[in-house]
């Protein structure tokens, strides 16, 4: 089979993928073509929301997806949001807040925090918040200290 | 996973069209993918093409006067957050929020949801109780068939190999409330749900239970217990929680939870859905 080259914006960088198959998931060419090994791998069945990413800007399960289903998208990953000012704020109130344990989790807690602040900024609840991360999971911390990093991340943080 | 070939028409004609150059086995349509993945790792070799539907235009939600007519490829949290969802059909809301997480519903469908029939689906027993239309189009043409007429059981609608889900219809705002039971509440599959509206045009409740197999189904029994109260009592929901618990039909399934259990939950929930959509009912139908 031959296949046109796969163009994504990978974390502000134009990139040109060959030789790509269609059944390849965007979690398989992020973590081995692309070797950003900041997206994990979890239960690649959209459970657990480790290996969320951004996808023009929204939050997306990259283990689900295709990776030529987001052919000439701009893909941003945990690696990329690390000199972003929303993805700043939410590296520091994890830190603050101690929200890391084994750390396994936390890049796609951060992907989905920051899709969730782009998209609405600081308007959203403590409350509203958390149950937008349902979709996350964390099996060392008890959620309490994810649970604290969020607050600061809040409309009610001074 | 299997080397199958993934092919992206532009246009519905094509789409149709791609369908019918291969054998119904050979061929999975992709929507969102949240559901289908699962089945592309374990195709086998049989499987010669993915027909993805992202470039096709039906990715849209539009308001006529009562109707809201919904694009098979809309995400699930576009739908979401339009505020007239929520205000308008408020059951629908509640049963978007319980499928997965919020990146999970990026990319997740209406149409996928209907055309992948899982019996474990949160969407389908509210579709159920709003009497959606599900609009199809193939070769001949389009039609479209009610939810309860589409489904006919676990992975199996009456959509043909060639034909492909277009949009959902609402016909109208109903006050509507969906509530499950899980053991987790997040990213979890119910033990059950389920869905009451009240039809403002008919004065009529409608109740739905899913997370059971065979299919998520309407309880009409339960329903008549109900007559046309538009807010009924608690004496009057004991004989609709009642006839519900009998007439739930699982016969023997213990995937998740017993039948005991099922058949107490799903009174009890009936009963607080009820009570939830006549708390809308109440708030001025709008």
């Amino acid at each position: 089979m031959t296949h046109r080259p796969l163009s994504i914006a990978v974390n502000g960088t134009a990139r040109s993928l060959d030789d790509v198959p269609d059944s390849e998931r965007l979690l398989d060419t992020i973590r081995w073509r692309l070797g950003l090994k900041g997206t994990k791998e979890g239960c690649r069945s959209g459970e657990c929301g480790a290996c969320t990413v951004l996808v023009d800007g929204v939050s997306t399960l990259s283990c689900l997806t295709l990776s030529r289903e987001v052919d000439g998208t701009s893909l941003t990953t945990v690696e990329g949001v690390a000199d972003d000012p929303v993805g700043k704020e939410v590296a520091e109130a994890f830190a603050r807040a101690g929200a890391v344990q084994c750390g396994y989790c936390t890049p796609g807690f951060v992907m989905a925090l920051v899709g969730l602040l782009k998209e609405r900024g600081r308007s959203a609840t403590v409350e509203e918040l958390l149950a937008d991360l349902g979709g996350n999971l964390c099996r060392c911390t008890g959620y309490l200290s994810i649970a604290r990093a969020v607050a600061l991340l809040s409309r009610e943080s001074p | 996973m299997p080397p199958f070939s993934l092919v992206t028409p532009t246009s519905v004609e094509e789409a149709v069209a791609e369908l019918r150059t291969v054998a119904p086995g050979e061929v999975a349509v992709l929507a969102g993918g949240t559901d289908l993945s699962f089945d592309l790792d374990r195709a086998g070799p049989s499987l010669r093409r993915v027909l993805s539907l992202r470039r096709l235009p039906w990715r849209t939600l539009d308001w006529n006067g009562p109707v809201l007519t919904v694009g098979s490829t809309l995400p699930l949290r576009s739908l979401e957050e339009d505020p007239g969802i929520s205000r308008r059909h408020p059951g629908l809301y509640q049963a978007i929020r319980a499928v997965g997480g919020v990146p999970l519903r990026h990319r997740a469908t209406l149409g996928g949801n209907l055309g992948r029939a899982s019996p474990a689906s949160d969407l389908l027993p509210v579709l159920l109780v709003l009497d959606a239309e599900v609009d199809l189009v193939g070769p001949a043409g389009s039609r479209s068939v009610g939810v309860d007429r589409f489904l006919l059981g676990p992975r199996r609608t009456v959509l043909a190999h060639d034909e492909l889900i277009r949009s959902v219809r609402f016909p109208e705002p109903r006050p509507s409330a969906y509530l499950w039971q899980r053991v987790r509440p997040a990213n979890d599959i119910s033990q059950i749900a389920v869905a009451a509206a009240f039809s403002p045009s008919e004065r009529r409740w409608r109740l739905a239970v899913g997370g059971i197999p065979p299919r998520a189904t309407r309880l009409p029994d339960a329903e008549q217990r109900l007559a046309s109260s538009v807010a009924p009592t608690d004496p009057e929901l004991r004989p609709m929680a009642e006839e519900a618990s009998r007439q739930l039909p699982i016969a023997g399934d213990r995937r998740r939870a017993s039948e005991e259990y099922r058949r107490h939950l799903v009174g009890v929930l009936l009963s607080r859905a009820v009570r939830a959509a006549a708390a809308h009912l109440s708030e001025g139908a709008r």
